[in-house]
């Protein structure tokens, strides 16, 4: 009998509390398609950095469970509210409140199970959305195919009973506490609004609104430094989701008691009244709601500005089909084009040198140092530029050199030093800010020859036209040039705007003396290290004598696209080189992405967030690589946006539906008082509308200001070409496309609730 | 003295082809203006169908129902809501009050529906509130004052617009019996001293003494009519005792 009672319960739920279950269903889905993002095997199989894909999805999960255990205990407390009456019931025939507990936790079982295997089926088709979308983005062909990995299944299960134990733990003390009068007069009990210390709660309010004023005023001035203040910020930033609605309701409640003028206008009394006990009675959920929202704000914008990078800046990052770096100045990588010819076929190889204005007193220090073919150094970067310095060895001789030739160029300052430009950008880009400062404002040469190595070279590198020129035919570019006594700077797009400059602070000499700036080219030409780091001086030729070769590329146009592992190849290939030092370097000259990283007397460049510098650069097998490390971070964002969004929203309807009984009656007494249907519409609308739009309003405040600031950042540190608004519009329209959904389904539903006497 | 309503010939039936219920069945009478009118009858009688009517929330299924020269049984939804606004007002045996908002809050928004302005809303209101003896909980919630004092709350609300027919439900329905005669007392003085026409639903012989006339219901029907006149209300009490004993009483369908 329990059971049949039970499943008829079921239905009854499922039906009243529809959204709920088919949030549940969708989270479930949305669990299952996730999940099995760690579990495709191709993938394991393609990249050896899945393992971080498996982190951040699990590491999302983790979250994802607490928050899906918070909206399941929140109904099961919510439906036994109103299903005390029915309890009472139960008690009142005779049933033991041991079996009535037992009861209901059947029932939710029963819910969820039926949610979960729905969700299953849907999961298995989100799957394929997923996984075609990866597969998109990482370039690789997706044949539609169903994939039910045990584990998948048996960890999206494991997730969703463990959000159920959760929730249901607290559970059963709620009924031992019971007694038959308390539950039959639960629904007749009319919502107590208690009014008490409003005066002074209605300051809460205005604090709030200044302190989101300070704190959005703090983030776009830049001015949040230290933990200190950041922990103050987060601290208030909690304080405030939560005070905010204690204050907005006492300051309702207060305008009311004061009667202004409004209060006397149409249904405003009305509305005020009901909007501000709303709050008043549901400020802990509103401030929850309030996180959650700006929780999935974030995510999505994060999100966004990842796949806006994926899609901008990508084939930007590396325009040669593939490069080699080379520490050894004389390389001819015969070995490397030999593989290369045995992989692909190769339209253009072409071996060059990239050149620096080594002083003579160090060039025996530097010959030395190149010719013992260290190969540690600069790695793939992922955050600032803080590297320290990997040139040691080449540093000792050359101190003293560098300040005679300070001393001789006098008034210039660095001018005409063999790193004047180096200095120049440390000193001039945003990017760096004061690192490079001394207090009077003068570059601090000695910090930026310790940290020479990482963003930039110890010396400033050129190019000769004639190999220029080359590079830019492979490319497709025009070719350029210039008189005998000019030069050009190649630099990044990102940084062109920042280097106007540049021109008349630094002396280029070539070997007939001064030579006349012509210009900044700023097409993509793989300036991460490859073609020097930010930027390269192009000189004729001729002018090129007392220069030294510094360093050497390959670069190789190839016919088609490259097979897969071919970095890799080539990777082995210079590991091969050095065997004898293999045991003890191998494991250090592999990086995260596991590729080898370039030659020490190379560099980086000044990009930050994403930078591939590695020594053997395969577009082909990098730019789906790296797609897929940026997938392992725009996947578990959207993940967490779209569940909390969900989340939120489900208690924000479920809330709402269920009050309409007790709307109905409101809303029969004000047509009693005269109001036509289509007024008493309008009020359920402009309720409704209030209601839903008051958490989104102050997610939108604080996510919106600091999604745009992050948008910002992301922006001046990878030059990507998008309006600082562009990742939060986004955002926000794929959440108010949810949120209407969700919108308006209450609101029809609600309509038909309230209205339903008509 | 005018007649004030008309009620024609009302007929309502309930239910689908098969299983017609006639809850009333072709009644007619008529209110004069300034008249305090009782409706009694048993359970199931249909006192509460003909004041749902009366009062345009629900529809008569043949005949008409005047108020002055308006048919409101011809009238449309929106002109009905408008008329509702502007002649009746409403007491209800469970008050029907708002709980989320404050005695007079309550009183005051019956107002700005009909978009008075600010000063006048506030010279009423206060009125009201003296008129009825409950201006020392104005700022309570419902829930925080009496069955008595929430009942006169509803009063205050239904008389504020000056309606021209006050309806009232079962009022003491829910009330101790002191409460029922301050509450009985109040309409009285609501009749006699601020000229309120009131048509009062009752099963409740001595709430029905208070009124000057009473319509005795019977299975949809009006079986019997008694006039206060100038008897005393014991002797009018009596009467109405006299009349439920003949038909057997308002118990006989309970039980």
């Amino acid at each position: 009998m329990i059971g049949k009672l039970a499943f008829r319960n079921v239905r009854r739920s499922a039906r009243d509390y529809l959204v709920y279950f088919l949030t549940m269903t969708f989270v479930t889905a949305l669990m299952f398609a996730f999940n099995s993002l760690i579990f495709t095997k191709d993938i394991e199989e393609m990249f050896e950095v899945a393992g971080l894909m498996m982190a951040l999805i699990g590491l999302a999960t983790f979250f994802i469970v607490l928050i899906v255990a918070w909206l399941i205990n929140y109904m099961v407390r919510f439906m036994l509210e109103k299903r005390s009456r029915e309890f009472g019931i139960y008690l009142l025939i005779g049933m033991r409140k041991k079996e009535i507990a037992r009861l209901y936790q059947r029932e939710n079982m029963l819910l969820g199970a039926c949610a979960f295997l729905i969700g299953m089926v849907l999961g298995v088709l989100l799957q394929q959305v997923i996984l075609a979308i990866l597969y998109s983005m990482i370039r690789i062909k997706y044949d539609l195919h169903m994939e039910f990995n045990q584990y998948c299944i048996l960890m999206t299960s494991g997730c969703y009973a463990g959000c159920y134990l959760l929730a249901l733990f607290r559970c059963g003390r709620r009924f031992r506490k019971m007694n038959i009068r308390d539950l039959m007069e639960v629904q007749k009990k009319n919502e107590e609004v208690r009014e008490s210390h409003e005066q002074f709660k209605k300051w809460l309010f205005p604090v709030s609104v200044g302190f989101l004023a300070l704190f959005a005023a703090f983030i776009f001035l830049g001015g949040i430094k230290g933990g200190g203040q950041l922990l103050f910020f987060l601290v208030g930033l909690v304080l405030v989701i939560y005070l905010f609605y204690i204050g907005l309701s006492a300051w309702i409640i207060c305008y009311v008691r004061k009667r202004g003028n409004a209060v006397y206008r149409g249904q405003n009394l009305f509305l005020l009244r009901q909007f501000s006990s709303k709050l008043k009675t549901m400020s802990f959920t509103m401030g929850t709601l309030t996180a959650l929202f700006t929780i999935a704000f974030l995510g999505c914008t994060v999100a966004m500005m990842f796949s806006d990078y994926q899609n901008k800046l990508l084939d930007v990052k590396f325009p040669f089909d593939v490069q080699v770096n080379s520490g050894d100045a004389e390389d001819d990588f015969a070995d490397e084009i030999q593989l290369i010819g045995e992989e692909a076929e190769i339209l253009d190889a072409f071996a060059y040198r990239i050149y620096a204005n080594v002083p003579e007193d160090a060039l025996t220090d530097l010959q030395d140092s190149l010719s013992a073919g260290q190969t540690d150094g600069c790695e793939e970067k992922v955050q600032s530029a803080d590297t320290d310095g990997c040139k040691e060895k080449v540093q000792p001789a050359d101190a003293n050199g560098c300040k005679e030739k300070v001393q001789s160029a006098g008034t210039d300052g660095y001018a005409r030093r063999p790193d004047q430009v180096n200095i120049w950008l440390s000193t001039n880009l945003k990017v760096f800010g004061k690192m490079y400062l001394q207090e009077d404002g003068s570059p601090d040469i000695e910090k930026i020859k310790k940290d020479s190595g990482g963003v930039y070279c110890y010396y400033d590198t050129y190019m000769k036209l004639s190999d220029y020129n080359h590079l830019r035919r492979m490319l497709g570019y025009p070719e350029v040039s210039i008189w005998d006594n000019e030069y050009l700077i190649h630099v990044k797009e990102r940084i062109q705007n920042e280097v106007d400059t540049l021109s008349e602070d630094v002396i280029i000499e070539g070997s007939q003396g001064e030579l006349k700036f012509a210009g900044y080219y700023s097409e993509p030409f793989s300036q991460d290290g490859h073609n020097g780091g930010d930027y390269v001086v192009v000189i004729p030729d001729s002018q090129a004598q007392q220069l030294v070769p510094y360093y050497s590329e390959l670069a190789v146009d190839i016919e088609g696209e490259a097979p897969a592992g071919l970095g890799n190849h080539l990777d082995d290939l210079n590991g091969s080189d050095d065997e004898e030092e293999e045991s003890e370097d191998a494991e250090e000259d592999q990086d995260i992405a596991g590729h080898r990283a370039m030659s020490e007397n190379s560099c980086c460049g000044s990009d930050t967030i994403i930078v591939m510098s590695v020594e053997n650069m395969v577009r082909d097998n990098l730019i789906p690589e790296t797609r897929y490390m940026l997938s392992t971070l725009i996947f578990p964002c959207f993940y967490v946006g779209l569940v909390f969004l969900c989340v939120a929203l489900t208690v924000l309807s479920v809330q709402q539906l269920s009050d309409s009984a007790k709307y109905k009656f409101r809303y029969s007494v004000l047509r009693k008082l005269g109001m036509n249907r289509r007024e008493i519409g309008r009020v359920i609308w402009k309720q409704l509308v209030c209601y839903y739009l008051c958490p989104v309003l102050l997610a939108v405040v604080i996510g919106g200001s600091i999604s745009v600031f992050m948008s910002g950042k992301f922006i001046f540190y990878t030059g990507i070409h998008s309006a600082v608004f562009y990742y939060f519009g986004l955002s926000f329209l794929l959440f108010f496309g949810i949120y209407l959904l969700y919108f308006i389904t209450t609101y029809v539903s609600f309509r038909r609730n309230a209205g339903a006497e008509d | 003295m005018r007649d004030y309503i008309r009620v024609c010939d009302v007929e309502k039936y309930y239910g689908n082809a098969s299983n017609v219920t006639k809850a009333i069945d072709r009644v007619s009478f008529t209110v004069a203006q300034g008249e305090f009118v009782g409706v009694m009858g048993a359970s199931g009688s249909g006192k509460t169908t003909l004041l749902n009517m009366l009062s345009t929330i629900d529809r008569v299924t043949a005949g008409h129902i005047w108020y002055g020269d308006t048919d409101i049984a011809e009238m449309k939804e929106n002109a009905l809501a408008e008329f509702r606004k502007e002649n009746l007002g409403f007491v209800f045996q469970d008050y029907n009050l708002l709980d989320t908002l404050t005695i007079e809050e309550n009183i005051i928004l019956a107002m700005t529906l009909h978009k008075a302005g600010k000063r006048e809303i506030r010279e009423r209101c206060d009125e009201m509130l003296r008129l009825l003896r409950i201006e020392d909980i104005r700022d309570q919630f419902p829930y925080q004052v009496s069955g008595g004092q929430k009942q006169r709350c509803a009063c205050a609300r239904a008389l504020i617009n000056r309606p021209r027919l006050l309806l009232a439900d079962e009022p003491t329905g829910a009330l101790d019996s002191r409460s029922s005669q301050t509450l009985l007392e109040t309409f009285t003085d609501m009749n006699q001293k601020m000229k309120a026409t009131i048509l009062m639903v009752t099963h409740d012989a001595f709430s029905a003494s208070y009124c000057s006339r009473i319509l005795f219901l019977k299975d949809g029907r009006i079986f019997h009519e008694l006039i206060r006149g100038s008897k005393s209300r014991r002797e009018f009490l009596n009467e109405i005792l006299d009349v439920l004993a003949l038909t057997g009483g308002e118990g006989s369908d309970d039980r």
